[in-house]
């Protein structure tokens, strides 16, 4: 894992409320294993995972594979690690903003928190998705669904349902954002480059060869 | 930048764990930085393949990617609008998703940004300019911290990793350098590029290669470019000199931010200090709200049956400022305060008993739904050690619900006279298992307020003629009662250690007739010394035998509020109630003795209740 045979290094960090089950479910992501005991997360931490993405063509076909290396940041929920959680917020690619589906308040934080990330994060519109995290806890539920999917149409991002118990939807979610990264990083790189209009229409007369073209070297 | 965290301000604990993760973080983006220094020096030599086929003078129409000649009526060859460069039909790379098309240097330019991660930090240095480009938050904190380590001089800098990144730095600067020789790039571009002449000015190692550099080049312009070409690359240096004008400017304002740096470690001293203040500052805050919390305190919810889970926590105490100081660590296994909803908002709060007013309530922050919840705060207290044996700790968990409602979890009383702070084992926390509120309390040991000193003498006049006397005693009643308040101590003091006490004293005459005298206040002192006299004019021995006399101390409040009553002790006939304790009955003889030596100084201590 230590070795720099990657095409990408992009930097996820999970964020929420304490207790809504960051940790457990970085841990289910990157070593598909349980941890049921509750250890609080002291300031910061990350994992690491090596995964293989594959670039959609426009018709569907499969195209180049790369290696991503990814960094999943880990932050305590507590409100007296604030200062020194946020000060990461600004390195991180993508956000994975976590609340527990049995606590309505940590639903409730979740405006709290996009507050926080639209102050510290790299853009004002990072890529972002809303997990309800302990969906297998189906007795002691207090968020509905529909709530939940409101509000992440109203921030426009994805939502997912997840169990760190039962590993649900959790490669699914981090995949999502993961896409959502790739596309946004092509769409940077081509804005800087020069507008496809002027080398399509070039590259349209090249395909003509018409005499009218013909220029004087000197 | 503006909320520059400081690593110093967490436990040494915390501190080490986090320290040890941007440790593994600086692994990680050394490797990266070695990727990213890869991925240029692969796209440099692609340009460098370019510039092989200008030295070639005798061919003038080639492809500039590949060196092959360019045919005049096929093959002729198209200008890449990236780079202004004719390439051949091999040396073009067609979008996936358009039809445009760029050369192979352009096309792996692109995809160095994209995996050198460069278009996310453009993206960020539009929101934080002042930012350090490729600096992460980690490698930050790391440095901030290692300076101020530096300056206690307890971890030497590390000085291999900076000269490390600076000669990674200069051939990245050399390589964008020809890139913006060979490519019509963007005002950042232009940044760039003066960024790198300024670091070229105070390399002198690097100006030779430079200059071979901007003399390989210059021949393929001459060459290459129109007239037209000729005069862009003019303006294009014109821009760059000016650009260079308010870089000089951007250096200076770099300086800057030097000089506050040394300002900030200049400030590490005073935050300790406003720290302790709020301490007891928080206290007086308890002070103001008597009312308010004395009512939620009663009105706390004790109907929770279910008590289970352990709180561990330390007792430490501090000889040299008196403080008493109880380190709450964490819970587990708390009970829920509401069951239905399983939710459990727990917090910790601790009383001194026999003390239960608010001054003497101390309690932690609450802990958001969580069952086993860490604390790690510490409680003190300003507690003489003479009085610590009369003390008992109580630390009771409670449920923080909606509206303020407070649910009952557990507690722990430990009796302070048997514990051995002296005991180094006494120093590390240990778990206590939480028990239901108690109905009654031990009451083996008396329940104090403190010591009141006082020092009386029964006055009566001395004449001539034993029956002139007796019938001047029985006429007028010219007998006097002296009294001097001469001090108190172990007072329940406030939550800041001090006091504003004052003595009040009323005599209770057989016709229930009531002599009020009151002392002077003194103010912020735990142990009062009054020494003040009060006198009782008119009194005889005989009516001094079925008389009581009262004396309470009090605690002056401030502005409107109510005096705080800290303790009272009586003297006479009623206070020789039956069953009393020795104490009692030590006072009582001693009052026997006032009254009985009549011209004569008698010294009391009155245990205060």
């Amino acid at each position: 894992m230590t070795d720099g045979d990657y095409d990408y290094l992009i930097k996820l960090l999970a964020l929420g409320d304490s207790g809504v089950g960051k940790t457990t479910f970085l841990y289910r992501y990157t070593d598909n294993k349980f941890n049921p005991k509750f250890i609080t997360t002291v300031g910061i931490d990350f994992r690491e995972k090596r995964v293989v993405y594959d670039t959609q063509g426009a018709d569907g076909s499969s195209g180049k594979a790369f290696k991503v290396h990814l960094q999943l940041w880990d932050t305590a929920g507590q409100e007296r690690f604030r200062s020194l959680t946020t000060a990461f917020f600004r390195d991180a690619m993508g956000f994975l903003l976590m609340f527990d589906l049995t606590s309505q308040q940590s639903f409730l934080n979740v405006r709290n928190w996009m507050s926080q990330l639209q102050a510290n994060a790299y853009c004002e519109n990072p890529d972002i998705v809303l997990i309800g995290n302990k969906a297998d806890l189906l007795d002691q539920r207090e968020v509905n669904e529909r709530q939940a999917r409101e509000l992440a149409e109203k921030y426009g991002i994805p939502y997912f349902e997840t169990s760190a118990a039962t590993g649900q939807n959790v490669e699914k979610s981090v995949e999502t954002l993961l896409d959502l990264i790739m596309k946004r990083m092509e769409k940077c790189v081509e804005k800087t480059q020069v507008p496809d209009t002027v080398n399509g229409v070039n590259s349209g007369k090249v395909d003509g060869e018409k005499p009218a073209e013909k220029k004087c070297a000197c | 930048m503006a909320h520059e965290v400081d690593l110093e301000s967490f436990k040494e604990l915390e501190r080490d764990i986090i320290l040890r993760v941007l440790y593994r973080d600086q692994t990680v983006q050394s490797i990266e930085e070695e990727r990213v220094r890869n991925l240029k020096t692969h796209l440099q030599h692609l340009r460098w393949k370019g510039a092989k086929s200008s030295s070639q003078e005798y061919k003038e129409k080639c492809c500039a990617r590949c060196q092959q000649t360019l045919g005049l009526l096929l093959n002729r060859g198209a200008v890449c609008q990236g780079c202004s460069h004719r390439v051949c039909s091999e040396c073009r790379v067609f979008l996936r998703k358009t039809h445009a098309w760029k050369c192979t240097v352009c096309f792996e330019d692109r995809n160095v940004k994209i995996k050198t991660g460069e278009w996310f930090f453009e993206e960020r240095a539009r929101k934080f300019p002042t930012a350090g480009r490729r600096e992460t938050a980690g490698a930050r904190l790391l440095q901030s911290y290692q300076r101020q380590s530096s300056k206690i001089s307890v971890v030497p800098p590390t000085p291999p990793p900076l000269s490390e990144s600076q000669c990674g730095g200069s051939p990245n600067r050399l390589q964008e350098l020809g890139h913006f020789r060979g490519f019509n790039k963007s005002v950042e571009n232009l940044f760039l590029s003066v960024t790198t002449q300024m670091r070229k000015l105070s390399k002198s190692q690097n100006d030779m290669t430079s200059e071979k550099h901007l003399l390989a080049m210059d021949p393929r312009q001459c060459m290459g470019h129109t007239e037209r070409r000729s005069q862009s690359d003019t303006a294009v240096n014109v821009t760059s000199r000016k650009t260079s004008t308010p870089d000089i400017l951007k250096a200076f304002h770099q300086e800057d931010p030097r000089h506050p740096p040394s300002p900030v470690l200049k400030q590490d001293t005073p935050p300790s200090s406003p720290t302790h203040s709020t301490v007891f500052s928080g206290g007086l805050r308890h002070g103001s709200l008597i009312s308010v919390n004395s009512t939620c305190t009663e009105m706390g919810n004790f109907d929770n049956a279910n008590v289970t889970g352990e709180i561990e926590f330390a007792i430490h105490y501090c000889v040299n400022s008196h403080s008493l100081e109880i380190c709450i660590k964490t819970c587990k296994n708390l009970a829920y305060g509401e069951d239905k909803r399983r939710k459990c908002n727990p917090y910790v709060k601790t009383y001194l008993l026999p003390d239960r007013s608010s001054q003497g309530k101390r309690k932690t922050r609450v802990q958001k739904n969580t069952l086993d919840p860490t604390f790690e705060e510490t409680l003190k207290y300003q507690v003489d050690p003479a009085q610590l044996a009369t003390r008992r700790l109580q630390v009771s968990v409670w449920h923080l619900g909606t509206l303020a409602r407070r649910v009952f979890l557990g507690e722990v009383i430990l009796p302070l006279a048997t514990w051995d702070f002296e005991g180094s084992a006494a120093q590390n926390a240990r778990w206590y298992p939480l028990r239901a509120k108690a109905e009654k309390y031990e009451e083996n040991i008396p329940q104090t307020n403190g010591e009141l000193a006082v020092r009386a003498k029964l006055v009566l006049p001395v004449g001539p003629r034993m029956l002139q006397e007796a019938q001047e005693d029985q006429l007028a009643l010219n007998g006097q009662l002296c009294l001097v308040v001469l001090g108190a101590k172990n007072l329940p003091v406030r939550s800041d250690g001090t006091l504003n006490s004052f003595v009040k004293g009323c005599l209770t005459l057989p016709d229930q007739q009531k002599l009020r005298v009151k002392s002077p206040v003194l103010k912020k002192q735990a142990c009062p010394q009054w020494k003040h006299s009060f006198v009782f004019n008119g009194v005889s021995s005989s009516q001094l035998r079925q008389s009581t006399l009262e004396l309470t101390v009090w605690d002056q409040a401030m502005f409107g509020m109510n005096d705080r009553l800290l303790g009272e002790a009586k003297l006479g006939s009623k206070g020789g109630a039956p069953g009393c304790t020795d104490s009692c009955s030590q006072s009582k003889l001693q009052w026997q003795k006032v009254l009985s030596s009549p011209n004569l100084w008698t010294d009391m201590t009155l245990i205060l209740h």
